[in-house]
């Protein structure tokens, strides 16, 4: 469904991303594992066509992924970070929900019954159907993603693209949400993308793991994947070592298990 | 003769002052406030420059204005400087020339008090009209894109990628902006306009919580501190620009209590 082909981001000279090649099936559900810095956020930025890079191109269904955003409404649902959503907006959970399905003269509109039962069925999903009502300024971080999470889920979208959906839920909480993604996942038959800082819980859930610092240094089955060697390669040193699935052609090959 | 005036003067006063409500929300919940002290004084330099050459039409006044927001926007956009030192530029700049150019005009210093301040003498009957206009296009817009806006304010790229042509609407919302201060400035005066960018959502959001109730009391409030505030300047025979204004931060002191009543 996705491919990157030979995208390079710069930013000031400085390479954000380099050399990656990369392809994401559809159906897949796809961890991707780095430090801070190491560009997973502008990873997704440019997958979303929010950024362009410096050389190279985005493929989504053989099309530039604004071209083809603009043609799929709804294609896609969408998890910022927590920190750059405005979340001092005297809006309620139910018009956060709602908040990316625009309509005309806005500040005038009325839900229809529809919109209400869909909102619920995700709220209730996500456990936060109580704070349908509840102003979205008042909620802790942890409610406040699972509104955020319920927004991306409210048009069906083929494509679920989370950043970071972990930050400020609680471990309790962090095992649900990853059964209800897995889910989504298989049930929904929806492709998920998913930025994570958490290694244990990626290893267990998702079904490929990408290693991201800069350049891609593992790409495999999360079972195939040594964790030692990931986290030595991505927070450790040695930056050379490299596991890797078949999509990553551009990699240099260093097969550390056959 | 002065009912006219007055009434004149609260209806130019209610219709910018409504439109101004609406913009305020976004202004404040992005916190932009000061771009607006930015755009309001760089009206500065064209006024006077209207003074030099005896001209009072709008031209001169918006365009350093519309010019002034749209650099303080593209700065803000780029975000290569931020966007208060931009401003502060602008603003040196603009009354700088504006002090420059009125000095070596006629009758300096009472100018200078009336563009600062405002005075509804000057408002007339062509004002009137004007207002009407940029009223109905400005709230045409501004409640078309309402929900745009709400979602840009929210998370400006999931705004992008609904398909939003969020840079086109940030630029339009600069630009009604700029229109609305510059023809708020001989009722209100170039110092004082900038309250109609801050209290009307601060008044709000201390009567409710939800956004369809801030816009709504913002709007209301700021029509009533018109109406006050030029009753009293009549019978207090102060400048009605100060006189609105302090009509406005006593509704607004009420409405704080409100609040701490309620909570
Ligand atoms: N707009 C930008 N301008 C300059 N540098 C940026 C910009 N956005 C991100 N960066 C830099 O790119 C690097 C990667 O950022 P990011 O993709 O957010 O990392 P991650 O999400 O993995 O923490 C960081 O070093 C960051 O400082
Ligand atoms: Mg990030």
């Amino acid at each position: 469904m996705i491919k990157f082909k030979n995208i390079n981001v710069k930013f000031n000279e400085k390479s954000i991303l380099k050399d990656i090649n990369v392809s994401i099936k559809t159906g897949e559900f796809l961890g991707i594992l780095g430090p801070n810095g190491a560009g997973k956020t502008t990873f997704i930025k440019v997958l979303l066509g929010l950024i362009e890079p410096t050389s190279g191109v985005v493929l989504i269904k053989g099309k530039k992924p604004k071209e083809f955003l603009m043609q799929n409404k709804g294609f896609v649902g969408y998890l910022p970070q927590h920190a750059i959503v405005n979340w001092n907006l005297p809006i309620r959970v139910i018009d956060a929900v709602l908040i990316d399905n625009i309509k005309p003269f806005g500040l005038f509109r009325k839900y229809k019954k529809k919109e209400l039962e869909k909102v619920h069925y995700w709220l209730e999903k996500f456990g936060i159907e109580n704070k349908m009502y509840n102003y979205i300024r008042e909620l802790s971080g942890g409610q406040q993603q699972r509104v955020s999470l319920s927004r991306c889920m409210i048009n069906n979208p083929k494509l679920l693209i989370l950043d970071e959906p972990n930050t400020a839920i609680d471990a309790v909480y962090n095992v649900k949400l990853y059964d209800i993604l897995k889910e989504i996942n298989k049930e929904k038959k929806v492709t998920i993308v998913m930025v994570s800082h958490d290694i244990g819980a990626v290893t267990a859930y998702v079904d490929e793991v990408m290693c991201l610092n800069v350049k891609i240094h593992c790409h495999n089955f999360a079972n195939n994947i040594d964790y030692s060697t990931v986290i030595k390669n991505l927070y450790g040193e040695d930056m050379n070592i490299v596991v890797h699935g078949d999509e990553c052609k551009n990699c240099t090959v260093n097969r550390l298990k056959q | 003769m002065i009912w006219d005036i007055l009434i004149r003067a609260f209806i130019i006063g209610a219709l910018l002052s409504v439109l101004l409500s609406v913009i305020s929300y976004f202004v404040v919940m992005r916190k932009m406030t000061f771009a607006g002290v930015g755009i309001a004084h760089s009206a500065f330099g064209g006024i006077a420059l209207n003074f030099l050459l005896g001209f009072t039409t709008y031209a001169f006044p918006l365009f350093f204005s519309i010019v002034a927001s749209l650099i303080i926007a593209f700065m803000y956009k780029r975000g290569n400087m931020t966007e208060d030192s931009a401003i502060d530029l602008i603003f040196i700049f603009s009354m700088a020339f504006g002090v420059f150019i009125l000095s070596i005009s006629d009758g300096y210093s009472a100018n200078m008090l009336g563009i600062l301040f405002g005075n509804i003498l000057s408002v007339n009957n062509g004002d009137l009209y004007l207002s009407v206009v940029v009223f109905i296009f400005g709230l045409t817009f501004m409640s078309y894109y309402f929900s745009h806006f709400q979602l840009i304010t929210y998370n400006e790229e999931l705004a992008e990628i609904s398909g939003i042509k969020t840079t086109l609407l940030y630029y339009l919302f600069w630009l009604v902006l700029s229109v609305v201060i510059v023809l708020s400035i001989k009722l209100i005066g170039i110092i004082l306009v900038n309250a109609f960018l801050v209290l009307p959502t601060l008044v709000g959001l201390n009567i409710s919580r939800n956004y369809k109730g801030v816009v709504l009391t913002a709007a209301i409030s700021s029509v009533l501190s018109i109406a006050a505030g030029i009753s009293a300047s009549y019978a207090l025979n102060t400048p009605a620009g100060a006189t609105i204004v302090l009509a406005y931060v006593t509704i607004w002191i009420f409405s704080l209590i409100y609040k701490k009543i309620k909570t």
